[in-house]
């Protein structure tokens, strides 16, 4: 998303009548269908660099009233969870008491393109984690925001998944770990090319489940530094719901600790900004309950699973689907995670996350 | 002999000047995207100056073929790339065997693993093995 407190976006959207008008005129469209009165939308800048979908900022005129907002277009290189089922669990988590941005229009096409897309309320604060992570530092909030992270994640986990989208992915409870063990031998299987260092970790894995969580609970699945809005040192949004599914609670907890996602502060596993104390003390105040053994076991499955995921963008790129430069880049960076995996497995190599 | 600046001494520059002058100036995408062009060009460097089945990883190869119950390497196996000391062959023959392997290989195949990974990760982030005990 944005990265606001700078008080400009990220990237200048420039004299945008030509290029954006298109999507200005799909996106008013869809609020129109909303609800919205006559609205006109203005993109006034691209927000994000994602490599799945873009993020434009916009400004919504409706009925005398003007709205910031942020529109999220899915690029579709990756198939993801249809726009509107993300956006209902948006919805269900900002009810319980999580803070996220406010839906306020989603589609599974856009009118023109077909694209999935939802519009967001604009919220205040940083994303991009070179800048959390400054910000963090210089204001001395990192313990609070771990523990705004165990909060939030305690109060998504409380949610009855009763009432969860019956369209979301739902993690299988007579086998979880064996299941999840199935998906990713089915994303290695999918790569151009074999990666055994990961494989190796898959059987490992399969090997050595944890204890099963009590209940299933909604997951948010990519809740980490870079999904986080972070506003004067706290957390104020959790943004990008597309992974969201039913499953085992601590792969959330886990995930935000990868050191992939600590972005070279790995002396603080939470997220580069907080330690893991702080995190565990909020989410168990919070109602949650960990399990080191499912904590370390999702560590090194949410590893193995990044990997495919580089994996597959470097495949994007070899197999002609995209000429983003990003993507290609993310073939070099697979050695890190499968160094990692082979870290968190080893019992020769063991240490504290 | 080639034309100077060497591919090496080219690459290097070609960071510097994305980094030093490029990147300041630009925004949003267009920076991130400098950035990773300059984090590459200096992986390219690193992968260029390596040389394939030299130091620890030298013996990989005949070690991947021993475990896996063969004495020898194929004839002729070319390496997969610089920056692996393993040939395609053991590399698709190691993911085979490790589909469904018994416990012993998943222990055997850790150490030997590691060694290609560490081998790749010196070309392509050489800082990120810095945390080993």
């Amino acid at each position: 998303m944005s990265d606001t407190a700078t008080g400009t976006p990220v990237s200048a959207g420039g004299p945008t009548a030509s290029k954006h008008a298109p999507t200005e005129h799909a996106l008013a469209e869809l609020l129109a269908a909303n609800g919205w009165v006559n609205p006109n939308v203005t993109v006034t800048g691209a927000a994000s660099v994602g490599a799945q979908r873009s993020t434009l900022l916009v400004d919504i005129d409706s009925a005398g009233q003007q709205t910031r907002a942020v529109a999220q277009i899915s690029s579709g290189v990756i198939a993801a969870t249809p726009a509107t089922v993300e956006a209902a669990v948006i919805r269900l988590a900002a009810a319980e008491g999580v803070p996220t941005p406010r839906v306020l229009a989603a589609t599974d096409s856009l009118p023109g393109s077909g694209q999935p897309a939802m519009v967001v309320s604009h919220e205040p604060g940083l994303s991009i984690p070179r800048r959390v992570l400054r910000s963090v530092a210089d204001l001395g909030t990192g313990e609070a925001l771990a523990a705004d992270c165990g909060a939030a994640l305690a109060t998504l986990h409380r949610r009855d998944v009763s009432s969860a989208p019956s369209d979301l992915d739902r993690l299988r409870l007579d086998d979880p770990f064996g299941d999840y063990c199935d998906d990713l031998a089915a994303k290695l299987d999918l790569l151009p090319q074999p990666h055994p260092a990961i494989r190796l970790g898959v059987e490992w894995l399969r090997r050595h489940p944890p204890s099963p969580p009590s209940s299933p609970t909604l997951v948010h699945a990519d809740f980490r530094t870079g999904n986080l809005l972070v506003h004067e040192g706290r957390l104020s949004a959790v943004l990008d719901w597309e992974l969201a599914h039913v499953g085992d609670p601590m792969e959330d907890v886990a995930y935000l600790c990868l050191r992939t996602w600590r972005f070279g502060n790995d002396h603080l596993p939470v997220g580069g900004f907080g330690t893991l104390r702080a995190l565990r003390a909020a989410y168990e105040s919070g109602g949650g309950v960990w399990r080191d053994d499912a904590f370390a076991w999702w560590m090194a499955a949410r590893t193995a699973w990044w990997a495919c995921g580089l994996a597959a963008q470097a495949a994007a790129f070899t197999t002609g689907l995209t000429d983003s430069i990003v993507l290609a880049a993310s073939g070099r960076r697979v050695p890190e995670l499968e160094y990692d995996l082979l870290n968190l497995i080893d019992p020769h190599h063991r240490r504290e996350p | 002999m080639g034309d100077q600046p060497t591919a090496e001494a080219l690459l290097e520059a070609m960071a510097d000047t994305l980094d030093r002058q490029v990147v300041p100036s630009a925004v949003g995408g267009a920076q991130h995207a400098a950035r990773v062009v300059a984090n590459l060009c200096r992986i390219i460097g690193r992968e260029l100056a390596s040389e394939p089945g030299s130091g620890a990883a030298g013996d990989l190869e005949a070690e991947v073929w021993r475990l896996l119950g063969s004495d020898e390497p194929p004839d002729d196996v070319p390496p997969m790339g610089q920056a692996s000391a393993l040939s395609t062959e053991a590399v698709a023959a190691l993911d085979r065997a490790l589909r469904s392997p018994d416990p012993q290989l998943l222990d055997a195949a850790l150490p030997l693993l590691r060694r290609d990974v560490e081998r790749r990760l010196a070309i392509s982030k050489p800082t990120y093995l810095e945390d080993r005990p």
